[in-house]
């Protein structure tokens, strides 16, 4: 071996890394799938710039992500960020360029996004989302849509197991509204239920004194109503007004359509889940896998967002983000080899193997050149260096092909046996 | 037979308790004779996994699924702040975390101090409490014998873990605030309530139970 030196002194900044080419291989296979999906289901394509100024990524809706930007100057002194989601661009797009167009609106898209987040689970603060959003529909047949295809999407990446926990903000609003809480008291509610914290709950209702049975008694029941769909039946009782009422009832519209698109077994609710309460307007899901500690895909209905940047328009959208689907199926046993070429080809003087190589290529073969003229020994061991299944070198008119299985002859013109190698 | 949940629990004072608590909701235990070493354990019945962990880690382990579920104390879970579920709180483990001083400091309100210098284990939570009231505090984080700082002229205060409160008088120390009531909390990681709802749902409900009794 030769001396091996490396450089340690250029670090990456945090949050970025490399892909290397299984990794890569798996990346674009797995944005394929998903390219194939959207386009089944009638989505297009946008492609979105990387920065725009940071006002326009800054609104009030999406306010969490506000501390969480990348944010610098340009020339003239003006605050640009580096996006932090592809949702707002793309409300940004549908508001001042294609409001007028024929609606609903199918668009999707994939990308970096970034965030000053700490690493958790696949993600480092530059990470890549792909979604899609409906937009200029509302409605449960709209809801049931987006939900159907956050399952058929992850179905094509092939993830094997995961779970869609569909909510509706607007029950737990609902509940919220009927009880009438001091402020401060209702945002600690809040927060418990957010962290299913039932014996906090019972000690924050004893605080609300003259609260009525029916009412404190839902509060209590809300972290259980979580599980398939029997939970929509079990929440009646719970239902307090009728923001509570339609909520549920826009839910099982939601259920009864997704049965017919066949991913109800994909699907489970939780009328608890109250985060991002302040963005969403209607449903809302997140998708978890095994070994995966942390959801791999969130999304549901923002009916306020495109307002901020033209007319108002309804809107339905879900991203997932790449790399933790990548590692969730990793962690169910997915496998990507090495990619690696089908023949390693000696071609040195010898125009007619350059000829062979064009065509061999034009079929789908992969063909890799040596480039030092090895002799037949070196070649063989070159290709089994590099996991390449055979060495095809030129002997006069026939080439020698060598595999695990020996040296035989093969006719330049012989590309019957080159279809063979393609099929294997 | 399915995968085992597995739960969490942190080595120390909390463990024994912990374990009876599980065993009074239906559980089986790891059968003894480990002698302390092994760090995974397996429960007779099969039905439970044990992770045995350091208090401060257990939050991590089920923040990232590596356990579906952990029994740590509400200070811990304060501390790390980690995005879990937490379902049930349980009846052992009692403690305050509390602001304490030298018993012969001067009689004058926290507010008043110019930048006081804190010795503690909980960083988070003391920067917190502070900042909240318009201090600027200085942080020395320590990893053991927190009342031991005062009294070597290292910090002003502590901000430190109390049971009965014999440690700070024995030591000259005497409570100023109360910080947080702790108590010993079950966590659950976000997914593992979803795909493994059942089997979660029947521990939590088993365990609520077992300290209702």
């Amino acid at each position: 071996m030769p001396d091996i030196s490396f450089s340690a002194d250029r670090p990456l900044p945090e949050g970025v890394r490399d892909l290397l080419f299984a990794d890569a291989a798996a990346w674009r296979d797995m944005e394929a799938a998903l390219r194939r999906t959207w386009a089944a289901w009638g989505y297009g394509e946008i492609i979105l710039p990387t920065f725009e100024y940071a006002h326009t990524l800054a609104t009030d809706v999406g306010s969490a992500l506000d501390a969480e930007m990348y944010r610098f100057f340009d020339r003239h002194g003006r605050t640009l960020a580096l996006r932090p989601d592809l949702t707002i661009p793309t409300a940004r797009v549908v508001g001042t360029r294609l409001y007028d167009q024929p609606l609903p609106l199918r668009i999707a898209y994939a990308g970096s996004v970034f965030r000053y987040e700490p690493p958790r689970a696949g993600r480092q603060h530059e990470f890549t989302q792909v979604g899609v959003e409906l937009i200029g529909a509302g409605g449960q047949a709209a809801d049931a849509e987006v939900v159907a295809l956050a399952v058929a999407a992850l179905r094509a990446v092939g993830l094997p197991e995961f779970k869609i926990t569909l909510g509706h903000v607007g029950f737990f609003r609902g509940l919220l509204a009927a009880l009438n809480l001091p402020e401060r008291l209702a945002a600690d509610v809040r927060a418990a239920v957010d962290r299913k914290a039932e014996a906090e709950l019972a000690a924050l209702l004893a605080e609300a004194a003259n609260l009525p049975p029916l009412a404190r008694r839902a509060v209590l029941d809300l972290p259980q109503l979580t599980g398939d769909a029997s939970v929509l039946t079990r929440a009646e009782t719970t239902c307090l007004n009728t923001t509570m009422m339609a909520a549920l009832a826009e839910l099982r519209g939601v259920a009864r359509l997704l049965e017919g698109y066949g991913v109800a077994d994909a699907v489970s609710y939780d009328l608890a889940e109250v985060r991002d309460l302040d963005y969403y307007t209607g449903v809302t899901f997140e998708g978890f896998a095994p070994g995966l500690g942390f959801a791999v895909i969130s999304g549901g209905r923002y009916d306020d967002l495109i307002g901020h940047f033209g007319p108002p328009l309804p809107a339905v959208g879900w991203a997932l983000t790449l790399d933790r689907v990548l590692l969730a199926a990793e962690l169910q046993g997915r496998r990507t080899p090495e990619p690696t070429a089908d023949v390693l080809l000696a071609a040195h003087g010898c125009p007619a193997c350059l000829a062979w190589a064009n065509e061999a290529r034009g079929r789908g073969l992969r063909v890799v050149l040596d480039l030092e003229g090895l002799d037949a020994p070196a070649l063989w061991a070159q290709a089994q260096a590099r996991g390449i299944p055979r060495a095809v070198r030129h002997d006069d008119a026939v080439l020698q092909v060598q595999d695990a299985a020996g040296v035989r002859s093969l006719a330049l013109t012989d590309q019957e046996e080159v279809l063979r190698w393609l099929n294997r | 037979m399915a995968e085992p949940l597995i739960v969490a629990l942190p080595k120390g004072r909390l463990t024994d308790d912990a374990l009876a608590y599980l065993e009074r909701a239906g559980y089986g235990l790891p059968t003894k004779g480990d002698n302390g070493r092994k760090l995974v354990l397996e429960g007779s019945d099969g039905r439970l996994r044990f992770i045995m962990a350091k208090p401060a880690d257990v939050p991590i382990f089920v923040e990232y699924g590596a356990a579906d579920l952990g029994i740590v104390g509400l200070d811990v879970v304060r501390e790390a702040a980690r995005d879990v579920y937490e379902p049930l709180s349980l009846p052992f483990g009692r403690c305050r975390l509390v602001v304490a001083g030298r018993a012969d400091r001067p009689d004058r309100p926290l507010r008043l101090e110019r930048s006081p210098r804190i010795a503690t284990k909980f960083p988070r939570l003391t920067e917190a409490f502070f900042r909240a009231r318009g201090l600027a505090p200085e942080l020395i984080v320590m990893s053991g014998s927190v009342e031991l700082a005062p009294l070597v002229g290292l910090a002003d205060l502590i901000v430190d873990l109390v049971q009965t409160g014999s440690t700070l008088r024995e030591n000259g120390l005497t409570e100023l605030r109360v910080i947080l009531e702790s108590q010993a909390m079950l966590i659950a990681n976000r997914a593992s309530y979803r795909l493994r709802a059942g089997e979660v749902r029947g521990l939590i409900d088993a365990l609520a139970r077992a300290t209702a009794d």
